[in-house]
């Protein structure tokens, strides 16, 4: 038990109490300001009918998708040229340098980058031929473009997390087969990733339920426009609780966020048979 | 368990510690009776705010004040924490946007005993500037540091090339059918990539180079850099019994003619998309990239316009309107005291210091914004005349009394999250001007069942 | 090896190769911009090279030019102790770091290799702890730390992090699930008991995945903007992103100080990359003797 505790201390402290509270707050009506009043499910049913808190969902999904779907296929690609052609050091330390800088300040640099007026990729895009690209201002490319910067983030932190996973697999096992003439692309669907199960799940798990709760890059720079177009389910809650100060509702908000977090991470984790390794 | 516990307690032990030796050698240092702190967000504030503080702590040897600065989104969170959390400064900078909510809960002191008791003279401070910071209830929560108001600031060296005088420039016309000699002139300032200007035949308004005028968004609820003096010198009004309206008035034909004048710049090729213009670092970036002729603007801009090293920017009046004059916003920024303070005396001394024409000329000697006090505005013209800037525009209307007040709200931010998309929807032309009076009922169906 | 496979690697190479060239160009963004004049850079949004190259941005960040010369450069009025937050960062990263992976891996080892009732329900409820939005826990945790009588002390930014996170013990777990029961068991039959076999086999087996956690959970900490801001705003517990958010926002409309931001961010990184590249080293290190390779 003495194993457990101290994680247990903290994470009843810093965790469990105050999930607790957000969840009763999500039963009160709460402005920050004055003392909570309870009003049952009287948030609840608002959500229902907030086409707002609706249209968030919708734009986080699709946030989710995009940024999930090229950064998992990225990260394994990366992770797989790493480990197949290179143990360079500098290599791994160049792929991870995104994710040494803080959020806000790479969704600073990108929104300079990206400006359709004064922006340098724009200036690119200008010499290849391409007309300049509002990729912020234009409903279509805004959630893509979010998704792009931090696809570009994170990647090597994913790829470095499935290179972790890809060393604890044994040699001999690539090298039997190798004795049975697999190629290099039959060896990948058939080992590799079966192999790499346990790890791509929890990274998948993770990565997931951090993309949900998308935040930092739409406040520094789209701040939930177009229009709609990117104001995700996080900014939302974090709008009404705190420049709106309805924090009832936000609670509210919150609490079925968690709700669909869990149940969609428990799909991954059956639907992946997390629980064995092959190898255990 | 065969786990050795006395090895693992002196692990847990060592790790619990390091951090609490450190936190008697940092813990929270107990604040002498007489200090308080101050917050304030503008960086480029903080060392003509310093300077105040000494003077202060001179004048009144007893009292202290300690400055702490955070940037704009920090600030209000950091500040709203510190409400629930019991750690608030004693004394922080207002926003009208921000405090009717605040003096509405109950966070920001009434300061009518102080300022009755101490006979503080309200008449030193610019015409009406004083009384914006009377609450809908009826009392008075700040006195005013300082006030702004919009201009144009505009490239000279594209109005010279334009052959457009500063005359002219000063003594434009507006009205929302074609938009008066103020479109006229965004029109010549166009110019597009094969160097044809906008009031020149074969102009190819989808290939703009230089647009006439620049805009950072689409104002919001407000509009107080992108629309709101057209609006009102087309008669309108935000609400009814400003600043504290009951009811607004976006649905009103006066406002959605202005709006659809404005985005009409779009179509025409002065102004461009909305896309773009979102799609940007910011609109002084863009100007001072020689990409707008125009842009408005707020005189607390003026530092940033000042950095822009490229480009000669100079200062044009609004345009006069349908109602015969020149009107801009005037809105300001006030100290007030948080309510839960334990140093009532000393913050309302700290306040009344900042609120006096001492404190106001050290502020305006720093040319950075303008003072409230308007014996401490002259200093402040001389500053800003040294660096290069003649800021009689900003002050035209504000001593013609040609001015309105920011709509204050204490539902402020509820109307803005209202407002911003439906303005944002008219601007990318995926909703019509019309449809802004759903959008008002939506915002007066929000007023209503606060009230 | 066969003629395909040399084909595969050199488009792998290829690939490789644009990957981190788009990996790297914003940090050569970065670079030029800091080394720019602030206030030219909006006339010269397309040039290559920094725009009046100059070391301001830089001084401006190690507190080295008076404010004055800041604001004459655009940037802002606000004094700026390098040294000090450096080391509070350093402080503030290094025992939540060492406390947070200790406590996890311990914890993490429990969940995946030792038998107790209600193990994999407790394992449930720790990970949905990941999912916890974080506007529940900050005002909450903020009101505990405060009435503990930390605020302003690295306690209060530390001990959050300092027992947990549910990343942690997921990922060490989805790990020590993965070794070899059969050593495990081996070493059991031997006599060894749970705390031999966690510091003596788990452990060093684990070399690899726990190095890559520490750097990960180093880097956030170090990163962590919000939290230090609220409870440690007095200067001698300040950390770098805090004092450095002064270069990020300044009035609310004002384009931020870009170069003096490039510049900030570019030192608060450096230390961190030092740390990668050093612990790379042990990391490759520790794969080649840990045996079960």
């Amino acid at each position: 038990m003495i194993f457990i505790a101290p994680a247990t201390l903290g994470f009843v402290v810093f965790y469990i109490w105050p999930t607790l509270r957000g969840a009763y707050l999500s039963f009160t009506e709460y402005s920050l300001l004055s003392a909570p009043k309870f009003n049952g499910l009287a948030n609840y049913e608002r959500m229902v009918q907030d086409s707002f808190f609706w249209n968030a969902l919708g734009v986080t999904v699709e946030y989710v998708v995009i940024n999930i779907g090229v950064q998992t296929v990225l990260a394994v690609g990366i992770a797989m040229l790493m480990y197949r052609l290179t143990k360079s050091i500098t290599v791994r330390a160049v792929i991870l340098a995104p994710y040494l800088v803080a959020n806000v300040v790479v969704a600073l640099v990108w929104y300079w980058m990206l400006d359709v007026q004064v922006g340098i990729v724009n200036t690119f895009l200008g010499w290849v031929g391409i007309d300049p690209v509002a990729f912020f201002g234009d409903s279509h490319w805004a959630i893509p473009t979010v998704a792009g910067i931090n696809v570009w983030r994170h990647m090597g932190y994913t790829a470095l997390l499935v290179f972790a996973g890809l060393q604890t697999i044994p040699k001999y096992v690539y090298e039997a087969a190798e004795v049975d003439g697999s190629t290099e692309w039959k060896t990948f669907w058939r080992i590799t990733l079966p192999l790499l199960r346990p790890v791509l799940v929890m990274v998948l798990v993770v990565t997931m339920i951090g993309s949900f709760q998308i935040f930092d890059t739409v406040a520094v720079t789209t701040q939930g426009g177009p229009i709609n177009a990117t104001r995700v389910i996080y900014y939302y809650i974090y709008e009404r609780a705190f420049t709106r100060f309805d924090f009832g509702y936000a609670s509210a908000m919150a609490l079925v966020l968690f709700a669909i977090l869990a149940v969609v991470s428990l799909l991954q984790l059956r639907l992946l048979r997390a629980k064995e390794s092959d190898l255990a | 368990m065969t786990l050795n516990r006395r090895t693992l307690l002196k692990a847990g032990l060592a790790a619990l510690a390091v951090p609490a030796v450190a936190a008697c050698n940092n813990g929270a240092a107990a604040r002498g009776d007489g200090e308080i702190i101050y917050w304030l967000w503008d960086s480029a504030q903080l060392p003509m705010y310093t300077e105040c503080a000494k003077v202060f702590h001179e004048q009144n040897p007893q009292y202290s004040v300690k400055i702490e600065q955070y940037g704009w989104n920090d600030y209000w969170s950091k500040l709203v924490t510190g409400f629930i959390s019991d750690t608030a400064p004693d004394v922080f900078t207002g926003h009208s946007s921000k405090y009717p909510l605040f003096a509405d809960k109950g966070q920001v002191l009434a300061i009518d005993d102080y300022v009755a008791k101490d006979n503080v003279d309200l008449g030193i401070y610019q015409k009406g500037l004083a009384d914006r910071w009377i609450g809908a209830d009826g009392k008075r929560y700040g006195l005013p540091k300082d006030w702004d108001t919009e201009v144009y600031f505009y490239n000279s060296a594209f109005t010279e090339a334009a052959g457009i005088s500063t005359e002219q420039l000063n003594s434009m016309t507006w009205n929302p059918k074609d938009g008066g000699t103020f479109e006229q002139i965004v029109r010549r300032l166009t110019v597009d990539s094969k160097g044809r200007r906008g009031d020149q035949p074969g102009f190819d308004k989808d290939n703009v180079k230089v647009y006439g005028l620049g805009y950072a968004d689409a104002g919001g609820g407000d509009g107080q850099t992108s629309w709101s003096w057209y609006a009102a010198i087309n008669g309108w009004k935000y609400s009814e019994g400003e600043p504290w309206g009951t009811k607004f008035f976006y649905g009103d034909p006066k406002f959605t003619e202005t709006i659809g004048w404005w985005r009409g710049l779009i179509t025409k090729g002065y102004m461009p998309t909305y896309a773009q213009a979102k799609s940007g670092v910011d609109v002084t970036t863009s100007f001072g990239a020689g990409k707008y002729a125009i842009t408005p603007n707020g005189s607390w801009m003026l530092g940033t316009y000042g950095t822009l090293k490229q480009v000669k920017t100079k200062l044009a009046r609004l345009p006069i309107g349908p109602v015969g004059k020149r009107m801009s916003m005037m809105n300001g920024l006030a100290d007030t005291i948080w309510a839960g303070t334990t140093r009532r005396d000393a913050s309302w001394a700290w306040v009344k210091f900042l609120g006096s024409q001492t404190a106001q000329d050290i502020v305006a000697k720093a040319g950075v914004v303008f003072p409230a006090v308007a014996a401490s505005m002259p200093a402040a013209k001389a500053a800003f005349a040294k660096s290069g800037w003649d800021v009689t525009p900003f002050l035209e209307p504000v001593e013609a009394g040609d001015v309105f007040p920011y709509p204050a709200n204490p539902n402020a931010a509820d109307v803005t999250a209202v407002m911003t998309p439906a303005m944002e929807s008219v601007m990318s032309f995926e909703a019509e001007p019309g449809s802004l009076a759903k959008a008002n009922d939506d915002v007066n169906k929000i007023l209503s069942a606060n009230t | 090896m066969t003629r395909q496979v040399s084909v595969g690697r050199t488009v792998a190479w290829i690939l490789l190769f644009v990957l981190l060239i788009v990996t790297l160009f914003p940090f050569y963004w970065m670079l030029r911009t800091a080394f720019s004049d602030n206030t030219q850079l909006p006339g010269h949004p397309n040039s290559l090279l920094p725009v009046e190259t100059t070391l301001g941005a830089f001084k401006r960040v190690l507190g080295l030019a008076s404010i004055e010369e800041a604001q004459a450069q655009g940037g802002s009025g606000a004094a700026v102790n390098f040294w000090l937050y450096l080391r509070n960062s350093l402080v503030v990263a290094t025992i939540t770091t060492v406390c947070q992976v200790f406590f996890s891996a311990m914890a993490a080892y429990a969940f995946a290799r030792l038998r107790w009732p209600g193990r994999d329900k407790v394992f449930a409820l720790f990970l949905a702890a990941l999912m916890v939005p974080p506007i529940f826990t900050t005002l909450p945790n903020f009101v505990l730390i405060k009435n503990l009588g930390l605020l302003n002390s690295f306690a209060g930014i530390i001990l959050p992090g300092a027992f947990m996170t549910p990343f942690a013990i997921f990922f060490l777990r989805q790990f020590f699930l993965s070794i070899n029961r059969e050593l495990e068991e081996a070493a059991m039959i031997d006599g060894a008991g749970h705390r031999r076999i966690f510091f003596g086999l788990i452990i060093p087996m684990s070399a690899a995945p726990i190095a890559t956690l520490a750097i990960l959970t180093y880097i956030n900490s170090w990163n962590d903007y919000f939290w230090p801001l609220l409870v440690g705003q007095q200067e001698n517990v300040r950390v770098l992103t805090v004092a450095l958010g002064v270069f990020r926002s300044q009035t609310p409309q004002g384009g931020p100080d870009w170069a003096g931001l490039m510049a900030a961010t570019l030192i608060a990184a450096l230390p961190m990359i030092i740390l990668f590249l050093a612990f790379a080293k042990r990391i490759t290190n520790s794969i080649g003797f840990s045996g079960i390779k």
